[in-house]
């Protein structure tokens, strides 16, 4: 199943500050070590939070994903990347995530 | 012989760590005053070992190895997710008591998986803080032993296996060599729904059905939650009712006393903190 590889890659860009390295410096080199479709390649280069969700993957993961790899790295803009469509009308459930 | 003296279902809440200042600042005091309350009571159970029961939050364990529930048996030592005012260092340990406790569960079918030098994550490492350090402070010597449930990352431990979990501490525990005092701590929940759409969204109602299972001893109650029901009204952090589940299952017949709770959006949660009366 797709979505083990997917987490398996989120989880060591969790947690794993070499693999984040080459993330950030090379990810087209890094994710050929992944057996990745092409859709799951640009959601994760995108940083597509609510398709890798769509698709199965832990929220835990993309959250923590998130949090340690992309360029705006607030909860508040993972929660409008989560929720693209409404976050512009939905009020946030909680003042914390918009510190 | 070991005996069960006491035990705290309590929840494990970052966000608080986070941002302290999210919610009214009466409210804050609160759940703050909250774990202090945990803590005055557990220094007056004499405890001499801790029994710490939490969840992963896909830190701890990765997509190679997921284990169903995991004690620390040697030295221990976190959080792995260190917070602002909740720094990472050593936490005095139990060994022995732990070592003995999956010792027992091997040979009488519970294959725990051990972790014999640990690192916690805040699951662990809250109540640790905020409920045995104090106590720690005033003088008492007490171990934590953390214990992880698959509550927070599939495949999820069953809430029947949780309780069962529980009464295996427990039998461990009263068949260990020394005259152990040792209090069982559920860490988690109540309702939050973590990293998805709806994070933030707490639902007190679902909190007080779990807060009632604890107050009046209900393992059947508790044992009967579909995870589709969890799942709808408690959220995927809700699932973490399987540490108030496993701890209630280490003492059957005890009756819950609710110390506080308050649903508290700013903090995206719904933080129950209740004693289990020996």
């Amino acid at each position: 199943m797709s979505r083990n590889v997917v987490e398996k890659l989120l989880y060591q860009l969790c947690i794993d500050r070499s693999v984040k390295q080459r993330f950030k410096e090379e990810a087209d080199k890094l994710l050929t070590r992944y057996a990745l479709t092409d859709e799951e390649r640009h959601w994760v280069q995108t940083f597509d939070v609510a398709a890798l969700q769509k698709h199965g993957v832990h929220p835990m993961l993309t959250m923590g994903f998130w949090q340690e790899n992309a360029p705006n790295r607030s909860p508040m803009a993972y929660m409008k990347a989560l929720r693209p469509e409404s976050s512009a009308t939905e009020p946030m459930f909680s003042a914390a995530l918009k510190q | 012989m070991g005996k069960i003296v006491g035990g705290f279902l309590v929840p494990h809440d970052p966000v608080m760590f986070i941002a302290p200042q999210a919610p009214q600042e009466a409210i804050a005091q609160r759940m703050w005053g909250a774990f202090a309350t945990c803590a005055e009571r557990l220094a007056g159970l004499n405890a001499t070992s801790v029994v710490v029961i939490g969840a992963d939050h896909y830190m701890l364990f990765g997509t190679g190895c997921l284990p169903q529930y995991l004690i620390g048996t040697g030295d221990v030592d976190g959080p792995i997710d260190p917070l602002p005012g909740l720094r990472r260092g050593v936490i005095p340990d139990s060994q022995k008591l732990a070592s003995f406790i999956a010792e027992h569960g091997h040979a009488n079918g519970f294959d725990w998986a051990v972790g014999r030098a640990f690192t916690v994550d805040h699951a662990v490492a809250i109540p640790n803080q905020l409920i045995i350090e104090p106590v720690r402070a005033q003088g008492q010597q007490i171990g934590t032993i953390p214990v992880y449930l698959a509550s927070g990352v599939d495949p999820f431990i069953k809430m029947r296996r949780a309780i069962q979990l529980g009464a295996a501490i427990k039998a461990a525990i009263e068949a260990s060599p020394d005259d152990e005092r040792v209090v069982v701590i559920g860490s988690g929940g109540i309702s939050h729904w973590v990293g998805v759409p709806e994070m933030g969204k707490v639902n007190e109602a679902f909190d007080r059905e779990i807060m009632d299972y604890a107050v009046r001893g209900d393992l059947a109650g508790m044992e009967a939650l579909s995870d589709d029901y969890i799942l709808t009204n408690g959220g995927n952090g809700g699932m973490e009712i399987r540490q108030w589940a496993c701890a209630m299952g280490a003492m059957p017949g005890a009756k819950g006393e609710i110390i506080d709770y308050a649903a508290v959006p700013e903090w995206v949660t719904g933080l129950g903190f209740v004693q289990l009366h020996a």
